[in-house]
């Protein structure tokens, strides 16, 4: 188990990682999800001694690492950059690291070729890295950090500069590709929820270097602990609708008042945050929108509205045309919505998620 | 501004080699959005190269609102273009970057200045005009690139190369919608060239899907989605893929052995080679019995939904589902989906 | 049409061609000559047009009133091969560390140090040559082999630096880490990683230390006497009140040999491919 203790790390009196405490076991996948700027990166890089957190602790199954300098901890690491030795050929790029140790040219170069065929790169072997394509790249940077069995292994949004259908697939090829590799930790950074939810046996969700929250995805993205932490997981983002509870009902302050027991349970009078998902938005309803964007991503359509002063992100699972400026009707599954007290604290969580 | 005609257009880089791009034949509206999407390699620069006169097709011919400019080079063309790395004069100012194309052609200088400041308010550039244009960030350039081409009101088009691919993720939304509300607004004809899926369908009214220098699809994003021209598109577009499975000829019907997937056979069709298609997103899951049964191989959650992968004698399928409803590996699982929705395909292209 | 181009280019790069090689063809034709030859109209044929002679060469040699330059030839490939390889090896080394680390004192930090080396060769030499000529004294290493050495090193090492700290900076410190985490310390890093992704900045480096240490003139004079004299330095003593042309010739015919060597290495390495693809 690799036991990560109250990690704090501040730089010019910007806090990079406040007290953060991660346990990560092997065999399973943990991820940290959190925007740019979360301290994931800051995190993975004091795992593998790139940086020096200034009070905590690191141990891997019992023995500390914080003293160790990086060349002599067990990581293996790959980035969003794609970072290959330029003057190697793609072969000795991947052998490089077992050859490092101390293991014989041909075993190495055996070994890299076999992981180099399990990544789909056997015809690439002879290259340089600079006549790779991106994904292609990456999949050498992916084989170099397999290769070794290193007992760590780190991933930083690895495919963050690939599009869609390579990342899709490069996903898949990853988790078969750990599947063999059952006494590996390892860490996977990223920015997208869906991919952090996807992979990770373990979902660990970072903002501004604390720790959120840490659990199995779907108790995560089913009951995020706070306002922030449902931010975090939720992409397209969540809708936050500011609200009050009277005693007359619930009175959303952009939208005017709304039908009695909308939210499900009963709440005491007082200010509320309701955190709507955009799958809970749809077309076809009462309240008027105006398009202000949309997105289309692999099968979904993003519609960015405004209700009034309310803005709206409604995620509909087909590629629709909506045109920019045109007005929808809107139906809000506000049964649906998570309930945030005033505090930012989860008090209601919504129907039949999760 | 102008509409864009491309007339038995094709290219060849040497007499008798292959055609680089194949003849094709498509008429791009005044105002309207464009993407030419593929992989590198697919043709989608040979034929920005021939739009902007950088490239001079070995047959066809390139009308601008109907005049013949095949043969007219890049600086007669009216033609502005963005290119994948920032291409700004570092020396000036972003004022006198966004005023350059204007005092080449000479004018008066009121005019330039008004027109300079009103497409910076637009693009968000107001602050910086007075700053040198080397300290701007990747997509503060690109959108000092992007102004430049808009200052000119007789610009006949605006090329996009992939102007995307240096920007931070973070930004590239960002840009996706100024380039989208810059279209709506200026009603300037736009084409985008790249190899990602969302930004073509994010910006264009219609995308234009290449491969191996063929235009294999021209059409609304909708249509990509729902109607594939070809398994590739199929494949290419939408996440997960579309689903394909191999299907006999029984009785007149196009159908996939043991399950109820089954399309009307067109008349006269050669019935070799046949395909029939769906979007993971069309099918429903319905319990134990439905049009097709198969054994849940694979889950991964995605927070909202679930994709699962079927697994079934006739090849695997991915559905998505709803979270939540306690599927596991190894269960037996089922799902309706109306031959509406159902694709056929002969030998990779569509028939029905 | 296709024919007349390449004919017109090839035209282009003869004329071109000529006008390079033309001051080089004197220079040798003139070697030949002797007081007579020179004088009256450029001659170009040996014996039609001229009695060709040894005599500029044998001037080289102590003979006919010349300068024997054997000694200081050898001077200054000591000199200059050695200052290069010191100034050469610092210098990468000192670029790394300003390429790599973080340096503060008081207000100067890297780029200050930087500026600071280069600054060395902003500086008309004159400031320098009393200090250093100082220097030397002090150290009783005026008029010696050391001596010089260690000033062409202090005056190459600025160009090594400034080369070498631009190539560093293109490679990302991604790099120096990836080699970390595959089990390599600083060391090995920079030896196995980095170095032979700047190839091409050593050859440059490399190729400036040389032409500026073998033909610096200044130093070399001013920081010997007689016993260990520069090329330069002798070339010039071959003068006299009649101008000997033909000695000058033949001594700028050796004094350009090493260098030609050096251009013609360089080339090869360029046209292989060697900045090509080093670095992303």
């Amino acid at each position: 188990m690799l036991v990560l203790r109250d990690l704090s790390l501040t730089e010019g009196g910007v806090p990079h990682l406040a007290a953060v405490s991660v346990e990560a076991e092997p065999g399973r996948m943990t991820t940290l999800l959190g925007r740019t700027g979360a301290g994931k990166t800051t995190l993975l890089r004091a795992v593998a001694g790139l940086v020096q957190p200034q009070s905590g602790q690191i141990s891997l199954a019992g023995n500390d690492w914080s003293r160790l300098p990086p060349w002599r901890r067990p990581v293996a690491m790959v980035t969003q950059q794609f970072i290959n030795y330029p003057h190697l050929s793609v072969l000795d790029n991947v052998a490089f690291p077992l050859i490092r140790r101390g293991e014989p040219r041909e075993a190495a170069r055996e070994a890299a070729a076999a992981m180099l065929g399990r990544v789909g790169l056997a015809q690439m072997t002879g290259r340089r890295p600079a006549a790779l394509s991106g994904g292609q790249q990456q999949r050498v940077a992916i084989a170099r950090a397999l290769v070794k069995r290193a007992p760590v292994l780190l991933l930083d949004e690895p495919f963050v500069n690939l599009d869609y259908k390579l990342r899709e697939g490069l996903r898949e090829e990853l988790a078969e590709l750990l599947r063999s590799q059952s006494d590996t930790v390892v860490l996977y950074a990223t920015t997208d929820p869906r991919e952090a939810l996807q992979m990770g046996d373990c979902t660990v969700l970072m903002a501004e270097g604390r720790v959120l929250q840490a659990g199995p995805p779907r108790a995560v993205f089913g009951a995020p602990a706070t306002l922030e932490a449902a931010r975090v997981v939720n992409d397209p983002p969540i809708n936050l609708l500011a609200a009050e509870i009277t005693q007359s009902g619930l009175v959303l302050d952009h939208l005017g008042p709304q039908s009695p027991g909308a939210t499900g349970r009963a709440l005491p009078p007082g200010r509320y945050t309701l955190g709507l998902r955009a799958e809970d938005i749809r077309s076809g309803g009462p309240l008027p929108a105006r398009v202000a964007l949309t997105e289309v991503s692999g099968s979904e359509t993003v519609t960015h509205l405004m209700a009034g002063a309310q803005p709206l992100v409604m995620l509909e699972r087909a590629v629709t045309d909506h045109r920019l400026g045109s007005e929808l009707g809107l139906m809000l599954d506000l049964g649906k919505a998570l309930v945030f007290g005033a505090d930012g604290a989860l008090i209601l969580k919504g129907a039949s998620h999760g | 501004m102008a509409e864009i005609r491309l007339q038995e257009l094709a290219h060849a880089y040497a007499p008798g080699a292959p055609h680089a791009l194949k003849p094709l034949d498509m008429t791009w509206r005044d105002g309207g959005t464009y993407a030419l999407l593929g992989p590198s390699g697919c043709g989608k620069s040979t034929m920005l190269n021939i739009i902007s006169g950088l490239l001079h097709p070995s047959e066809g011919r390139v009308l601008f609102d109907g005049q013949d400019v095949t043969r007219l080079g890049a600086g007669q063309r009216n033609i502005a273009q963005v290119f994948q790395v920032p291409v700004i004069y570092r020396s000036m100012t972003v004022g006198q970057n966004l005023a350059f194309p204007l005092v080449c052609r000479g004018g008066p200088t009121p005019r330039i200045r008004q027109r300079v400041e009103a497409i910076a308010e637009r693009l968000g550039l107001t602050p910086l005009l007075k700053r040198p244009a080397n300290a701007l960030t990747a997509d503060q350039k690109q959108l000092v690139s992007l102004g430049r081409g808009l200052v000119r009101e007789d610009v006949a088009a605006i090329l996009l190369d992939e102007p995307l691919t240096v920007i931070d993720p973070q930004m590239k939304f960002e840009l996706r919608r100024i380039l989208k509300e810059i279209n709506a607004e200026f009603r300037v004809t736009m084409v985008l060239v790249t190899h990602d899926q969302t930004e073509a369908m994010t910006f264009a009214e219609e995308v234009i899907v290449m491969n191996h220098g063929e235009v294999v699809q021209a059409g609304r994003p909708r249509d990509l989605f729902e109607r594939p021209a070809t398994t590739h598109v199929g494949h290419f577009i939408g996440s997960p893929a579309m689903n394909f499975l191999p299907a006999l000829a029984v009785a007149g019907r196009a159908v996939v052995p043991g399950t109820g997937l089954s399309l009307p056979l067109p008349d006269g069709l050669p019935t070799d080679g046949l395909v029939l298609g769906f979007r993971p997103e069309h099918a429903r899951l319905s319990g134990a019995s439905g049009t097709m049964q198969g054994r849940v191989a694979r889950l991964w959650f995605e927070g909202l939904d679930e994709i699962v992968a079927l697994s079934h004698p006739a090849g695997e399928v991915r559905l998505r589902a709803p979270a939540g409803l306690g599927l596991a590996p190894g269960d037996t699982a089922a799902f309706t989906l109306r031959d509406t929705a159902l694709r056929l395909y002969r030998n990779g292209r569509l028939v029905a | 049409m296709r024919t007349l181009y390449l004919a017109l280019k090839y035209l282009a790069v003869t004329l071109w061609s000529g006008f390079v090689i033309f001051p080089f063809l004197w220079m040798l034709t003139t070697s030949f000559k002797t007081a007579n030859g020179v004088t009256g109209g450029a001659t170009w044929l040996p014996w039609l047009q001229y009695q060709p002679s040894l005599g500029g060469w044998q001037s080289l040699f102590g003979g006919a009133g010349g300068v024997n330059i054997v000694r200081p030839y050898l001077n200054s490939l000591v000199v200059t091969l050695s200052g290069s390889a010191i100034a050469l090896i610092l210098g990468t080394l000192a670029a790394y560390g300003l390429s790599r680390f973080s340096f503060r004192a008081g207000p100067i930090r890297n780029g200050d140090i930087t500026f600071f080396f280069i600054s060395q060769r902003i500086m008309p030499p004159i400031v320098l040559a009393i200090p250093f000529f100082l220097m030397l004294r002090w150290l009783g290493l005026l008029d010696s082999l050391p001596g010089l050495i260690l000033i062409y090193v202090a005056l190459l090492m600025p160009i090594a630096v400034w080369v070498m700290v631009d190539f560093f900076n293109t490679i990302p410190r991604g790099l120096d880490e990836m080699a970390w985490m595959d089990g390599c310390p600083p060391v090995t890093t920079f030896l196995r990683v980095i170095l032979p992704n700047v190839m091409p900045g050593l050859v440059v480096a490399g190729m400036f230390c040389l032409i500026f240490g073998w033909n610096d003139f200044f130093f070399a004079f001013t920081l010997t006497f007689t016993k260990t004299q520069l090329l330069p330095v002798s070339i010039v003593a071959l003068n006299s009140s009649v101008t000997p042309w033909w000695a000058l010739s033949a001594a700028a015919i050796v004094s350009v040999a090493p260098l030609a060597v050096l251009a013609f290495v360089v080339e090869r390495f360029l046209s292989r491919g060697g900045l090509a693809g080093a670095v992303r």
